[in-house]
């Protein structure tokens, strides 16, 4: 009869030191979830800033350097391209990341292109307007470095926990998975250097 | 055990290195970390105490850090990463500011950045941090008036960021402090009261009580703030300008 209880007892013990730590892991990993989808939202906001910066910007220069055509029309091209690649935080993934990367690296190229022309229109660098557009552009373009730091610590931190034996058991069967990283490669990591 | 062992001199070689890119703040803490001697001890103590003034009556901290070297960064990203490290503003209001300087030497130019607080990019946009490097800093700095050009751009910055953020935090805390300990007051002052009812005779008890609550009471009210007491966990997301001259 007294063994019968110890059993028992032993066996409510045991299922609810494994409830939870599934409770305390599936939490862990939900919380860590929406850091890294509240970094990316900010990411996503420094990318917004930057695209609603252009056109003010386009049409300054226009104003002072109506020969570069060209060049003007590869920064409203690229922007448009870069408005339509938005990834919401469900379909962020290896592919789609990419994909962002290539065509806010390409915004990025144009952009900086256009800071080089205005090099040769003293007027136009000269003009408050403008002096303060670049202000706004080269402090947007170190908040979008910031911001894609802090979301590959972030990923970085959420990865390894998802991936730890034995919580990558809770991480399968709750369908967490492991999310992708801004590669550093293509010299985005640091801002682009806007030198005029 | 060899590996790990390797391991361990590996992270201690990696963090060394991190840790001389960018310099740990001064012990005691203070907000003007000058590491190149660029202002004099009084010029230091003059914006170390304004800046401290202003800490204390609004909790926005504004802190003048210079350094000798950038260590390969941008100017921009330097500032950024160096006040994130130390922290500077409170965490949660995010309202910290530093105005850094890399002085010029024979080969390179100088470099100036105001690094902007999250919470403070509403108050100091990059247009704003930008005309005052411009206007403000430069022009002063190519004369080498270093001290007049930081006082100068301190002076504008704490102007913008005065309505931003107050002390009323600290303040709450000490209102709630005081109307607790008011309540406990008021309880022992009954329980003594009722003391006295149910037991005369026995009065030393009550007068125990009366003095233990006076040390209490006076000891919680004089906790004046004297000097920095350091950088709060205020974070950056690189907002803010530079320059160079």
């Amino acid at each position: 009869m007294k063994k019968g209880y110890i059993v028992l007892i032993a066996i409510v013990v045991v299922f609810l030191c494994i409830f939870f730590w599934f409770k305390g892991s599936y939490n862990g990993m939900v919380q860590m979830s929406e850091k890294v989808s509240e970094q990316w939202s900010n990411v996503e906001n420094q990318y917004q800033r930057r695209l609603d910066l252009i056109p003010n910007l386009v049409n300054t220069v226009k104003g002072y350097a109506n020969h570069e055509e060209k060049t003007l029309t590869d920064v409203v091209n690229a922007r448009a391209k870069a408005t339509q690649t938005q990834i919401n935080f469900d379909n962020l993934n290896e592919a789609t990341i990419k994909k962002l990367n290539q065509t806010q690296g390409e915004l990025s190229s144009a952009l900086s292109r256009l800071m080089a022309i205005s090099e040769s229109y003293p007027d136009l660098k000269a003009n408050q307007n403008f002096l303060e557009l670049q202000a706004q552009l080269e402090g947007t373009e170190n908040r979008i470095a910031v911001e894609r730091r802090k979301f590959n610590e972030v990923v970085r931190t959420y990865n390894a926990d998802i991936r730890k034996f034995p919580r990558n058991i809770v991480a399968g069967m709750f369908g967490f998975t492991p999310k992708p990283y801004f590669e550093a490669t293509s010299g985005a990591e640091n801002a682009p250097k806007v030198e005029f | 055990m060899k590996y790990a062992l390797l391991h361990i001199l590996l992270w201690l070689c990696i963090t060394h290195v991190s840790a001389q890119d960018f310099p740990d703040p001064m012990v005691p803490p203070r907000l003007v970390n000058d590491y190149t001697q660029l202002l004099s001890k009084a010029e230091q103590n003059r914006l170390e105490e304004k800046l401290q003034n202003f800490n204390d009556t609004t909790s926005t901290q504004i802190s003048v850090a210079t350094v000798p070297s950038l260590n390969g960064y941008e100017a921009n990203d330097y500032a950024q990463r160096l006040a994130e490290k130390w922290g500077v503003g409170q965490q949660g209001k995010n309202n910290g500011i530093l105005l850094l300087v890399k002085p010029k030497t024979r080969t390179e130019k100088g470099q100036v950045a105001i690094a902007v607080g999250y919470g403070l990019e509403g108050a100091v946009p990059d247009a704003i941090a930008s005309r005052i490097i411009r206007n403000e800093i430069i022009p002063e700095f190519q004369n080498d008036r270093y001290y007049d050009g930081i006082n100068k751009a301190t002076n504008i910055l704490m102007k913008l960021t005065s309505g931003e953020y107050s002390t009323d935090q600290y303040g709450n805390d000490e209102w709630g402090e005081a109307i607790f300990t008011g309540i406990f007051v008021v309880i022992f002052l009954l329980i003594i009261l009722f003391s006295r009812f149910k037991s005369k005779g026995k009065g030393s008890g009550p007068f125990i009580f009366w003095g233990s609550l006076g040390g209490g009471l006076s000891g919680g009210s004089s906790s004046g703030n004297r000097g920095f007491g350091g950088f709060r966990g205020g974070s950056f997301g690189g907002g803010g300008a530079s320059g160079s001259w």
